[in-house]
């Protein structure tokens, strides 16, 4: 039986999505410890015949999907 | 802290000099302390931000390693289509790092003699890239612009995070570009003075298929696709905290050789500029004793 998440995203992201919650759910001095783990600023662009598009920022792309 | 209680007592000790004639030479003397104070404190900070890197760069080996392991049985059978990422990073002030990747890069795509690929000389020229580092992006676009698939930046800042490394991965995989293995261009720390450019070769979720020592396991499709997912963010992660080494040992270096440089520079100009001093001097005094002498 195939899990509901495989249709939506990949499972470097669910991955992820499962560590913030483990970091969310430790104590606070090794939470801390962890966020700093979890950042990433990255930003990405797509490159279509040489011509790059709009560099979008990963975290803020995720914030707006999700508002 | 150093430089800034330095400062405090070369100013009152330059307050404190009234009617000295050599106050200009004496506030060379503290200029020069100061110099120094500075010097050797952002030593210090470049050295501890080396020594985290390298300790970040030597737990972050261990999950390349591990990746290494598990492919070392996957046969070349799968198709030959390859995804190269290159890895570098936005800031420059760092030596040769990055146009060592991005040569690399090109060496590897047009099947020279000295492509990081010792083996393989079957590289399609049209071989899609994704760069990570605005450096190298720049670098590369100008010949292999029409190749790029993605490019990222704003990682390499601090020491890369595991959340970098999937956060690419995902992206990679979630962009549908067609690999059958994907090559990771980047710089391998040779020593702490110096690296060399390597690359990382991860296979595909097709070649763990195909392997007769995975098929063994009878996994599912699904946890075989997870782990090549997985694989990928697991090496782009060991390039990119070993790239990030090599970066600050490059740039400490590169950083190190030119205040030497500097210095050496002011020296010599300093020499130059009290023998003109003197011989000006000595002009003068020549004009005044030879006019003396004829009255």
């Amino acid at each position: 039986m195939t899990a509901a998440w495989r249709s939506i995203f990949t499972y470097n992201k669910f991955a992820q999505i499962t560590a913030r919650a483990v970091r969310q759910s430790l104590k606070e001095e090794q939470r801390i410890a962890a966020e700093k783990r979890g950042l990433t600023a990255v930003r990405y662009q797509q490159w279509e015949s040489g011509q790059g598009g709009a560099q979008v920022v990963l975290s803020e792309e995720l914030a707006a999907k999700s508002s | 802290m150093l430089a800034r209680q330095s400062l405090v007592r070369a100013a009152s000790r330059a307050a404190v000099a009234p009617g000295a004639a050599p106050s200009g030479a004496r506030n060379m003397a503290t200029l020069r302390e100061i110099e120094l104070r500075l010097k050797s404190s952002m030593k210090m900070i470049a050295s501890t931000k080396l020594a985290k890197a390298q300790r970040a760069m030597n737990a972050g080996k261990e999950y390349g390693l591990a990746n290494a392991e598990v492919f070392e049985h996957a046969n070349d059978k799968a198709g030959t289509n390859k995804l190269f990422i290159v890895v570098s990073s936005d800031k420059g002030l760092c030596g040769g790092i990055h146009s060592s990747v991005s040569k690399a890069t090109r060496r590897a795509l047009a099947n020279d003699a000295e492509s990081p690929l010792e083996n393989d000389k079957s590289v399609d020229p049209a071989s899609p890239i994704a760069v990570i580092g605005d450096k190298s992006k720049n670098q590369l676009v100008r010949t292999y612009g029409a190749n790029f698939s993605m490019t990222f930046n704003q990682i390499g800042r601090d020491i890369p995070t595991f959340a970098d490394a999937a956060a690419v991965a995902d992206l990679i995989t979630k962009s549908g570009v067609k690999y059958d293995s994907v090559v990771l261009v980047y710089n391998k720390f040779v020593s702490a003075i110096s690296y060399a450019p390597a690359a990382m070769i991860v296979q595909g979720e097709e070649a763990l298929k195909e392997s007769d020592a995975f098929k063994a396991y009878e996994n599912e499709d699904d946890a075989t696709k997870d782990l090549a997912e997985f694989s990928l963010a697991n090496a782009i992660y060991a390039a990119l905290v070993e790239g990030h080494a090599c970066e600050q040992s490059a740039r400490r270096n590169a950083m190190d050789n030119a205040s030497k440089n500097a210095t050496d520079m002011i020296a010599s100009l300093q020499m130059q500029y009290n023998r003109g001093r003197q011989a000006a001097i000595t002009n003068e005094l020549v004009d005044i004793i030879t006019g003396a002498s004829a009255l």
